[in-house]
C-alpha cells in the first residue's frame, strides 16, 4: 500500500482493500443489466430514427443508410446489441424468479452462471449468424 | 412448520411481518410493470431480433421487405406495441438510473425533462412512421 504525501495517518482500523462494493456476481449482474439495459434504449432511439427515413424519398434514403448495416463493423455492432438484448432477457428472468420465488433466490448464484453461459452460447450462434453474409459475400 | 418458515432466509420469502401489506404507491406499481412488460418484450424483441438479423439477412432488409411486412397490419401493431412497450420500460429504468446517479435537484429534473421530453417525442416520431407508412 503506497501512502501519497499529504495523506493524513490512518487511524487503526479494518479497511477494505478497494471501495468496489463486494456484492459478488450479484453486483456484476446488476452493473451488466444497468450497461445492456442504457445501451439498447439508446439503440432504439437511434432505431426509431433510422426506421423513420422510410417516409423520407419514397424510401430511398432509407437504403442508402440501411446498406450500411451490412457493413462489417455495423454487423459487428449487431452482435453486440444481441449480446446485450440476450443478457437484459436472461437476468430479467433471473430477477424475475428471484422476486417470486424463494427458490431461486438460495441459488442465485447458480442462476448467474446460467445466465453468462446462455447469454455467450447464444451470442456466439447469433454472432456467426449475422457476421457471415458479409465474407461469404452475399 | 416453523422451522419450514426458517428455512428461507429470504427477504421476500412470506414471513411473520408480511401480513400487513404496505400501501402501494408508484413505485410498487413501477416495480410489477417492469417485471410484466420485461416478460413480454423477451418475446417480442428477440422474435424481432430474429426476424431481421438471423432468419433474414440484415443487409435485405430493404424498403421492400418492410412494405412486404407491413402489408398486414398486425405486424404494425406487433411494431407499434413493441415500440411502445420498449420506450416505457426503458424510460423507466433510465428513471432509477437518474435518481441513483444525479443527486442534485436541479441537475436531476433538467435530466428527466429532457429524458422524458426526448422519449416523447420519439415514440411520437415512431408512431407517426408506423401508422403513415405506404399511405401518404
Amino acid at each position: 500500500m503506497s501512502t501519497t504525501a499529504g495523506t493524513p495517518t490512518k487511524a487503526p482500523g479494518v479497511y477494505p482493500k478497494s471501495t468496489v462494493y463486494r456484492g459478488r456476481s450479484g453486483q456484476w449482474a446488476f452493473v451488466m443489466h444497468r450497461i445492456t439495459g442504457f445501451l439498447v434504449f439508446f439503440f432504439l432511439l437511434l432505431h426509431i430514427v433510422d426506421v423513420s427515413l422510410l417516409n423520407v424519398h419514397h424510401g430511398t434514403t432509407y437504403n442508402e443508410v440501411h446498406r450500411l448495416y451490412g457493413n462489417i463493423l455495423l454487423r459487428l455492432f449487431e452482435v453486440g446489441l444481441l449480446f446485450g438484448l440476450v443478457f437484459h432477457s436472461l437476468n430479467g428472468l433471473r430477477i424475475v424468479m428471484i422476486d417470486f420465488f424463494p427458490g431461486a433466490v438460495r441459488n442465485q448464484r447458480n442462476l448467474f452462471s446460467v445466465v453468462i453461459g446462455l447469454t455467450v452460447l447464444f451470442t456466439v450462434i447469433g454472432g456467426v449468424i449475422i457476421v457471415k453474409p458479409f465474407f461469404s459475400g452475399s | 412448520m416453523a422451522s419450514r418458515v426458517q428455512d428461507r432466509p429470504s427477504p421476500v420469502a412470506a414471513g411473520p411481518g408480511l401480513e400487513r401489506r404496505p400501501r402501494q404507491n408508484f413505485e410498487t406499481w413501477s416495480w410489477f410493470f417492469m417485471r410484466v412488460s420485461g416478460l413480454i418484450l423477451i418475446f417480442l424483441a428477440l422474435i424481432h431480433f430474429s426476424l431481421t438479423h438471423l432468419v433474414h439477412d440484415v443487409a435485405k432488409t430493404d424498403t421492400s421487405f418492410v412494405s412486404h411486412r407491413w402489408n398486414n397490419p398486425l405486424w404494425r401493431v406487433y411494431d407499434w406495441t413493441l415500440l411502445a412497450l420498449g420506450l416505457m420500460h426503458g424510460v423507466n429504468g433510465l428513471r432509477l438510473i437518474t435518481d441513483d446517479y444525479v443527486r442534485a435537484p436541479a441537475k436531476r429534473a433538467v435530466t428527466k425533462a429532457v429524458l422524458y421530453a426526448g422519449t416523447f417525442t420519439l415514440f411520437a416520431y415512431g408512431t407517426l412512421t408506423i401508422i403513415t407508412y405506404g399511405r401518404y
